[in-house]
C-alpha cells in the first residue's frame, strides 16, 4: 500500500489538546485507514490513541507530519485536509 | 468555627450572586490502596475491561443529563477513557502482578509524568485522573455519587468538581465554591455557561460546614459568612461627566479582524498591536513585501489616531516556526521578546523596515516599541535600530522590574514607554502567570504592584517619557481610572472593554482618579485596596 505524506500545522491557541486529539482519533476510526502523526524528525504516533498524541505536546504554530497508508490519495488528502481543520482551535 | 460576617476570597465567576445554606459534599469513601491479584491475568483483563465500559456508560448517561454545553467534554472523555495504547499500558501493569483497578491508575499516571509541568494539559490531567478513580472505584464496587439533595437552596462547597460531579448538580444547587481550581477549571466554565454565581479558588472555604448560611459573592471575588443579599459588592456603573476621557482610551489589536472591529468601537488609536499573530503560521519567513502588505492592510484598517506597534514577541513556548528557538526550561524567564536580537537580528530589522513601508504607504502615525527590555542597552540598541529605519516614535515595554530603574536614564532617547501589567507582575513577584494556583499574586490590585506602577508613571514623567499601560489590568475600568490618578498618559484595552473604560475615564475628573488611586493605596492586600477604590468611585459618582 501506498503512504501518502503530509504537513498540518496546530493552530488552535492552546495546541493539540484533548479535543482536538479525540476528534482525529475518531475520524481515523471510521476512516479504516493507518495514520500516523508526529514531529518532524521525531518518531512518529499511531493516530488511534487520543493520550499518544496529546504526548506529543505539540504547541500553537508547531508543524506537525502525517502519513496515511491508503491507495486512493483523494480520501488521504481530504483526511488530512479534515485534521489541518481540527487543530484550527 | 467561622465568625459570622467572616470574609472568606478567591476569585469570582459571573455577575450574579446568591444566599444559601452550605451543602458540603463528603469525600468520597477511600478506594482500596495499591494491592497486586492473585496470578490470574485474564480475570483481571476482563474485569478492567468491563469497569471501563460501566464507566463509558456512566459518562454516556451523565452527558445527557448535563446537556449540551458538556456534550462535548464528556465525548473527549470517553475517547480517552477507551484509549487503546492506555489499555495496552494497564495490561503491562497487570502482567507485572497489579489488579485491574491499580493498573488502571498506574498507567494514567505513566501518562502523568508525560504532562507534567505542561499547564495546559494539567488541568485535563485532573479529569483523566477523575476517570481512572472511578474505573478503580467500578471494579471495587464502591460509589462515587455525590448525593446532592434535589430539593432546598443550597451553596455546594467541595475541593474542585470534575465534568463527572458537575453533571450531578441538581436542581436544588444555586450556588458553588470550591477550594482549589481557577477561572479556567471545569467548574468554572460550566458555572459559567449556566448562570451559577461561584466563587473558586477560595482556599479559606475549607472551613466551611453544612447548615452555615453564606453569600457567595463572585462580583467582590468573595463569600460572605451569614451574608445577606443586601451586602452584594455592586457592579459599578460609571456616568459620563465629560465627553472625552481623561486620557485617551486606545484598543488591543493582533489582525486584520481586530483592526476592522476596534474602529467600530470608540477607540482613540491602537495601544498594542501584537505582530507575533503574523508569524505563528508562517513556516519560512515572509518577505519584506508580503510583511508590508499585511501591515499596509491592518494600519489603513485600524482606528484614527496613533498606532502603537510592538516588534515580535515570541518566545520557546510561544515559538514562531521559521526562528529556530529550541527548548528552554524556563521560557518565561528565557530567550523572548528583543532578547531575540542575538541570533535573529535580520528578521527584527526586517520586520521594522517593512513597518516603514506600511507605514508610508498608509500614512498612519506609527508607533514601534520593543518587549522584554530589562537593561538600558538593549533600550538604546532597539532605539537605534527603529530610528535608522523609519520614522517611528520609539519606546519600549515595560515588563521587567529592572529596567524601571533605569527609565530615568533613557530621557531623551526614548518618547515612550508602554507596561504590560501582566508580565510586570510575574516578574516583580516571582509568580508564573500559567499557573493558576498563583493567580492571587497576580491580582492587579496587589499594594506592590500598584507601587511599581505609580514609579513607574513617575519616573517616566520626570524623564519626559509619555507612559501607558497596555495589560490585561488596562481593560478594568476602575483599574484604568487608578492608572489615570498615578499620572499614566493613556491605557490601551481589549476591544470589547474600550466603551466601558472610556466611560469610567469620562466620570472622573483628573483630580478624582488621584483620589481613587491614593484610596487604593491605603489598602494592606489586593481585596482592601480594590474596595478602597470602589468605595472612593462610589463616593465621587454619588457626588
Amino acid at each position: 500500500m501506498a503512504t501518502i505524506n503530509g504537513s498540518v500545522t496546530v493552530l488552535d491557541p492552546i495546541g493539540l489538546h484533548a479535543r482536538p486529539a479525540g476528534q482525529i482519533v475518531k475520524l481515523v476510526k471510521e476512516s479504516g485507514l493507518e495514520v500516523r502523526i508526529g514531529k518532524a524528525g521525531q518518531e512518529l504516533a499511531k493516530a488511534n490513541s487520543p493520550l499518544r498524541m496529546m504526548a506529543l505536546k505539540a504547541k500553537t504554530g508547531e508543524e506537525l507530519t502525517i502519513e496515511v497508508d491508503s491507495d486512493d490519495e483523494a480520501v488521504a488528502t481530504a483526511l488530512i485536509a479534515q485534521v489541518q481543520d481540527f487543530l484550527k482551535g | 468555627m467561622l465568625d459570622s460576617g467572616t470574609i472568606l476570597t478567591g476569585m469570582g465567576v459571573g455577575l450574579g450572586s446568591v444566599a444559601a445554606e452550605v451543602f458540603r459534599v463528603r469525600p468520597v469513601a477511600s478506594l482500596p490502596k495499591a494491592a497486586k491479584h492473585s496470578g490470574d491475568e485474564a480475570l483481571e483483563l476482563e474485569s478492567l475491561k468491563t469497569a471501563i465500559a460501566a464507566v463509558s456508560l456512566e459518562m454516556n448517561d451523565l452527558a445527557e443529563k448535563a446537556g449540551e454545553t458538556s456534550a462535548e467534554i464528556f465525548e473527549a472523555l470517553i475517547m480517552l477513557l477507551e484509549d487503546e495504547e492506555l489499555f495496552e499500558t494497564a495490561s503491562a501493569q497487570i502482567s507485572q502482578g497489579w489488579n485491574a483497578g491499580t493498573a488502571f491508575i498506574n498507567a494514567v499516571e505513566e501518562y502523568a509524568d508525560i504532562f507534567a509541568g505542561d499547564t495546559t494539559f494539567e488541568e485535563r490531567l485532573n479529569d483523566i485522573r477523575d476517570l481512572a478513580r472511578r474505573v478503580a472505584a467500578s471494579i471495587a464496587g464502591i460509589s462515587l455519587g455525590l448525593d446532592i439533595p434535589t430539593t432546598g437552596r443550597f451553596v455546594i462547597v467541595g475541593e474542585d468538581f470534575s465534568p463527572a460531579d458537575t453533571a450531578q448538580f441538581t436542581q436544588a444547587v444555586v450556588g458553588v465554591v470550591t477550594i482549589q481550581g481557577g477561572p479556567t477549571s471545569h467548574t468554572a466554565i460550566i458555572c459559567r455557561s449556566k448562570s451559577i454565581p461561584a466563587v473558586v479558588s477560595c482556599q479559606q472555604a475549607k472551613d466551611l460546614v453544612d447548615g452555615m448560611q453564606v453569600l457567595v459573592d463572585p462580583v467582590g471575588d468573595r463569600v460572605v459568612v451569614d451574608g445577606q443579599e443586601s451586602d452584594i459588592t455592586e457592579a459599578l456603573s460609571f456616568i459620563a461627566k465629560s465627553e472625552d476621557p481623561i486620557i485617551p482610551v486606545r484598543a488591543n489589536i493582533g489582525s486584520l479582524e481586530d483592526a476592522i472591529a476596534a474602529s467600530a468601537s470608540a477607540a482613540e488609536g491602537v495601544g498594542l498591536f501584537r505582530t507575533e499573530l503574523l508569524y505563528l503560521s508562517a513556516k519560512t519567513q515572509p518577505t519584506k513585501q508580503s510583511q508590508a502588505t499585511s501591515y499596509t492592510e491592518i494600519l489603513k484598517a485600524a482606528p484614527a489616531g496613533p498606532i502603537v506597534v510592538r516588534t515580535i514577541d515570541a518566545g520557546s513556548d510561544k515559538p514562531v516556526p521559521f526562528l529556530d528557538m529550541g527548548d528552554e526550561e524556563n521560557p518565561a524567564l528565557g530567550v523572548r521578546g528583543f532578547r531575540l536580537i542575538e541570533n535573529h537580528r535580520d528578521f527584527i530589522v526586517d520586520q521594522l523596515e517593512s513597518l516603514e513601508m506600511a507605514r508610508e504607504q498608509s500614512g498612519r502615525e506609527v508607533w514601534v516599541m520593543a518587549p522584554m527590555v530589562s537593561t538600558y542597552s538593549e533600550a538604546i540598541e532597539f532605539a537605534a535600530l527603529a530610528r535608522e529605519s523609519g520614522n517611528f516614535k520609539v519606546g519600549i515595554m515595560v515588563e521587567t522590574p529592572s529596567i524601571v530603574y533605569q527609565i530615568a536614564q533613557l530621557a531623551g532617547a526614548l518618547d515612550f514607554i508602554s507596561v504590560g501589567t501582566n508580565d510586570l507582575s510575574q516578574y516583580l513577584f516571582a509568580a508564573d502567570r500559567m499557573n493558576p494556583s498563583l493567580g492571587a499574586m497576580l491580582n492587579p490590585w496587589q499594594p506592590a504592584l500598584l507601587r511599581a506602577l505609580e514609579q513607574i508613571a513617575a519616573v517616566s514623567q520626570e524623564a519626559g517619557v509619555s507612559s501607558g499601560v497596555c495589560g490585561e489590568s488596562a481593560s478594568d475600568p476602575a483599574f484604568a481610572v487608578v492608572l489615570a490618578g498615578m499620572g499614566f498618559q493613556s491605557v490601551s484595552s481589549s476591544r470589547s472593554q474600550v466603551g466601558i473604560v472610556r466611560q469610567a475615564l469620562s466620570s472622573v475628573t483628573k483630580e478624582q482618579a488621584k483620589e481613587v488611586f491614593e484610596a487604593a493605596l491605603t489598602g494592606l492586600d489586593a481585596d482592601q485596596a480594590k474596595s478602597a477604590a470602589l468605595a472612593a468611585l462610589a463616593a465621587i459618582s454619588a457626588k
